[in-house]
């Protein structure tokens, strides 16, 4: 039977980032207004009374601030004996009084202050609350948690299993929502919970040795199309951002959508042996008295209530396990292995396109493909490298967190381009009498399943026309669990000419980089080999090309991101090549072309390594 | 002319909004009208209510209850 585990975290946070200037417009900053410390205290306790309602049991996520004040140790203290909620401890929330005063800066983000201060934090927040509760905390978390605070807090705490440790594509998307103003550029982790690796958090650990000791769990459960091209705040398991995309109906104050975002969530046990999760947080600056943008506080507290309300439905239903932080872990590892893929075949739940993406996350990749553009990856992050990434201040990454992509279809073009240049895609053209068709303009759908340890992709048959031939193709993507590679297959159903010939060119346009913006290329290395033969290029941008007919490898090192990638196939006489771009265009191509006839198949492999 | 604040509700400039960009207006009480200090959008309450609802063109499914997940 599917198991859908949910868990609702509340957090009482004394001087909610966004109470402060919202309701403070006007008046001089002061966080230790009264006001404002009565209401945050009454939000808290509004959103532990909703969730109790309705049978739901939470995890009551201590701040620093509250750590101070002695009716929100209580109220942990009673709900934690009344309904077994746990009484754990995030690292948000450090702003207040007694914080600024003793680090004399307005930092709250805990991942981008210097590693000493990190570990002073740390202790001094573990310390307090072992001092309010006579015990170190089980779970803990932030918006991102980098490995050597994760690394640090499991070595002095290890008490602590669990921990949220990334926002699902939170980065330059949000960035810019914000007025570039929000710095949480988180770009690239898993979308559902993970066990990370000591070396990255965002890259789930291969075995025994890389377990950071820690299950993480990502805040809240974020819609995996629209969050990928949209504002990551406007569409997850968080009632008011649903409100904040304006995707309800002003009149009538309904909102279908929250209940399909849970649903598809749901639905996607289907694709993980019977597991599926949400995570829903609701910090309370987003139930504020004041009302949130065109959202009156009545519109607020009725849409967590609603979100609430389903969540305990599903429940008494028998279609919902509650957990806290601490009994998820337990769950999760008892469950999971650490190898095991997370998938998610993912539809438009709200634009009315059709569209379908398939996410797989495992401890080598993350990888997107779209089948409105014929199954192309359109996002490609190499966990195979384990990239150590500091960030911090003093660190080269004092804000950007995210897992550097080798493709990404938004920050670089993808398959559509402004008429120069190329941009990061993984995909296929077909050639035939001067006519060039590229499979990324090919709509299609996908199908699930799963052969052993293989999970198959297999989607519907798309035709291609040319002017004298039609040729019916399907593609199939096969992930091998710990293979750390992608195994692509084109098979030509049909010809309208059975006895034709198309050439096929397997491509793979790609770079490297964490934001919108192009990075140095100078440093990357190209080649093409047979095994005894080698044609190499030194990055240089200077537009050139090799081939070689026969090869077994076309191959790319990025060292700035320590990951060697490349292509490979088995076929004889095909052709592979590399192709280095150019200041207007910076990217590299690894690729191969064949020629094709009618019932024939074509497979090649992306592979990943770590590049030392 | 007295110095812009918020508004009884903090409203955000919908021409902004549509380019996926959430800034709060200001509000002219002489003119009665909210302004954005990014872009040139100028407009009433009443205006800025009609263009919100105007921004929810590209959520076609909003209202739709899903029961499929998949195309199987």
């Amino acid at each position: 039977m599917d198991k859908f585990i949910v868990n609702i975290i509340h957090r009482p946070e004394m001087v909610p980032e966004y109470a402060e200037k919202v309701t403070g417009h006007g008046k001089e900053e002061d966080i230790g207004r009264k006001e404002l410390l009565t209401e945050s205290l009454d939000i808290f306790k509004t959103q532990q009374s909703i969730a109790h309602k309705n049978g739901l049991k939470t995890t009551i996520q201590m701040t620093y601030a509250s750590l101070f004040n002695d009716e929100a140790v209580a109220l942990a203290k009673e709900d934690h004996e009344k309904y077994g909620d746990e009484i754990a401890l995030s690292l948000l929330g450090l702003p207040c009084e007694e914080f600024r005063e003793k680090y004399k800066t307005k930092d709250f983000c805990i991942w981008m202050f210097s590693m000493e201060d990190k570990k002073s934090i740390v202790d001094d927040v573990f310390g307090k609350f072992k001092d309010r509760f006579g015990f170190y905390p089980e779970s803990t978390g932030s918006y991102y948690l980098d490995a050597d605070l994760v690394n640090y807090i499991k070595e002095k705490y290890p008490s602590v299993k669990c921990a949220v440790a990334t926002c699902w594509e939170e980065g330059p998307k949000a960035y810019h929502t914000c007025n570039n103003s929000w710095y949480t550029f988180m770009d690239g982790g898993p979308w559902a919970p993970w066990i990370p690796s000591k070396q990255n958090v965002h890259a789930p650990a291969a075995n025994e040795e890389e377990d950071s000791g820690i299950v993480a769990i990502p805040h809240l459960s974020r819609d995996l199309i629209a969050c990928y091209d949209g504002n990551g705040s406007n569409f997850g398991t968080h009632p008011q951002n649903v409100l904040r995309s304006m995707c309800y109906d002003s009149k009538t104050w309904e909102y279908p959508y929250m209940y399909n975002l849970i649903d598809q969530f749901r639905a996607l046990a289907k694709y993980n042996n019977g597991y599926a999760y949400n995570m829903m947080f609701v910090g309370p600056g987003w139930m504020n008295k004041m009302g949130r943008w065109e959202a009156p506080y009545e519109l607020l507290l009725k849409s967590y209530e609603d979100g609430m309300a389903y969540y305990g439905q599903l429940k008494k239903e028998g279609k919902l396990d509650d957990m806290t932080m601490a009994e998820f872990a337990d769950y999760f590892r008892a469950n999971r292995r650490l190898t095991e893929p997370e998938c998610a075949l993912w539809r438009d739940i709200l634009y009315g396109s059709d569209k379908q993406l398939f996410w797989y996350c495992d401890p080598y990749m993350r990888v997107c493909a779209n089948m409105d553009q014929g199954g192309a990856i359109v996002d490609l992050r190499p966990y195979a490298a384990k990239l150590y990434w500091p960030v911090g201040i003093g660190t080269k990454h004092v804000t950007d967190a995210s897992y550097p992509f080798l493709i990404q279809e938004k920050y670089r073009a993808g398959y559509f381009t402004h008429y120069a240049g190329e941009g990061t895609v993984r995909s296929a053209k077909l050639v035939h009498n001067g006519e060039e068709v590229d499979l990324c303009l090919c709509r299609t759908k996908a199908h699930f399943s799963q052969e052993g340890n293989t999970r198959i992709l297999t989607l519907d048959p798309v035709d291609i026309e040319f002017y004298d031939l039609t040729v019916k193709l399907q593609t199939k993507l096969y992930f091998e669990e710990g293979s750390s590679n992608i195994k692509i297959e084109r098979n030509i159903l049909s010809m309208s000419d059975p006895n034709a010939e198309v050439e096929i060119n397997e491509y793979m346009v790609a770079c490297y980089g964490t934001t919108e913006y192009s990075e140095d290329m100078t440093g990357i290395t190209l080649s093409v080999t047979d095994g005894n033969n080698t044609e190499k290029i030194d990055y240089a941008y200077k537009c050139r090309e090799a081939q070689m007919p026969g090869a077994t490898e076309a191959v790319a090192v990025v060292p700035q991101i320590e990951t060697k990638v490349s292509l490979s196939c088995e076929k004889k006489d095909a052709v592979g090549y590399i192709r280095e771009g150019y200041a207007f265009s910076p990217m590299f191509t690894l690729g191969y072309t064949t020629k094709l006839k009618d019932k024939e198949v074509f497979a090649t492999w992306l592979n990943l390594a770590k590049a030392n | 002319m007295a110095q812009s604040g918020k508004g009884k509700l903090n409203y955000r400039c919908p021409s902004c909004f549509m380019r996926d960009l959430d800034i709060d207006m200001f509000y002219d009480k002489d003119k009665k009208e909210f302004h954005c200090i990014r872009c040139q959008y100028v407009g009433t309450e009443e205006d800025v209510l009609e263009k919100n609802e105007l921004v929810r063109f590209r959520y076609k499914d909003a209202m739709k209850r899903f029961t499929k997940f998949d195309f199987d």
